[in-house]
């Protein structure tokens, strides 16, 4: 490869670095304001995970509710991983989530843990049977909607947390997050 | 000569990525589509061992296991937030229900069959629900 075509590349290189850089800038995704203010109570092990690609020795229990408990989830060298688990059993959390770019982040205010369940081979349509998950500060309430749109059911979040087991029948297409004047914040899918 | 030692530290590179990704079985388990590679799981995805849809589903076989993992990739993309458009179930079923939580994110996930107040004989699940497919690998171990 000459010089003059090295030199070329290398510049082409530079100026796409740095007008991607200005373009997260601009449209903040370099700027991830969202906070969980619960930091849980004092950190505890937590055993029970045969998981070698997320190894997790330690965390926090966020909230007990509902005779559950969820957790922040400690890896070394890595973002948080998050999980829930029975109340009576605590430090062993029974489903984990490791969200990459780690949690909450301002486009991604809500990491929900509920159940779901169908009950038709020839329909995907899924009800709740629990709903739980973790929510950022600023989220009021977590909505869950039909496939129609219309709001099935509304839990609100205390301490950055939601949970219910008194769940409509029927079935659920996605949920949203709503902040404290009701305005809808994110949703999925 | 300098090209040939980049392509082959890139090549090492990336398969430490795959491998550090994908979560690993721990004793004996179900893979899918093997305990090594990534796989898509689409609308006509199918494991053709009567799961509990006969289409966009993978599943293993009746076992007592512990836990089902998943370990979804940005493919065909991501957010900024590593969210997928391709949307999936990931649980357990057996003869009268299918159960899970869902997911569009690119993550490692994991849930047990009791936190689905599931017990006994299952079979272990990924399912399609919406969206074009999903690459990801999937375990159960026992």
């Amino acid at each position: 490869m000459n010089r003059k075509l090295t030199l070329t590349l290398a510049g082409l290189l530079f100026g796409a670095a740095v007008i991607g850089g200005t373009l997260v800038t601009q449209l903040g995704a370099s700027r991830d304001d969202a906070a969980l203010s619960n930091r849980g109570m004092p950190g505890m092990a937590i055993h029970g995970l045969r998981m070698k690609s997320a190894r997790i020795t330690t965390g926090n229990v966020l909230a007990v509710r509902q005779g559950r408990a969820l957790y922040r989830l400690n890896r070394v060298g890595a973002e948080s991983c998050f999980g829930v688990g029975p109340a009576n059993e605590l430090g062993t959390p029974g489903s984990v989530v490791c969200p990459r770019g780690g949690f909450p982040r301002a486009g991604e205010p809500v990491l929900d843990f509920s159940v779901y369940e169908g009950t038709r081979h020839d329909l995907r349509e899924f009800s709740l049977v629990r709903v739980e998950g973790i929510a950022a500060d600023g989220v009021a309430a977590v909505e869950f909607f039909r496939p129609n749109g219309q709001i099935a059911l509304s839990v609100p979040v205390v301490d950055n947390i939601y949970s219910t087991s008194s769940v409509p029948a029927g079935p659920i297409a996605g949920l949203a997050a709503v902040d404290k004047a009701g305005k809808r914040l994110w949703r999925s899918p | 000569m300098n090209r040939i030692v980049f392509f082959v530290i890139a090549s090492a590179c990336a398969a430490a990525v795959v491998a550090l990704a994908q979560p690993a079985p721990a004793s004996a388990g179900w893979c899918w589509p093997s305990c090594s590679n990534y796989g898509y799981l689409g609308q006509s995805t199918s494991t053709n061992n009567g799961c509990w849809y006969s289409s966009g589903e993978v599943c293993s076989y009746y076992g007592y296991w512990f836990n089902v993992g998943i370990a979804k990739t940005c493919y065909p993309g991501c957010d900024w937030n590593y969210n997928t458009q391709g949307v999936v179930l990931y649980g357990f079923e057996n003869q009268e229900r299918i159960r899970g939580h869902f997911t569009v994110k690119a993550a490692t996930v994991y849930v047990r069959p009791s936190e689905l107040y599931m017990s006994g004989a299952v079979r272990a699940q990924v399912t399609w629900y919406g969206g074009p497919a999903s690459q990801l690998n999937a375990a159960a171990i026992g």
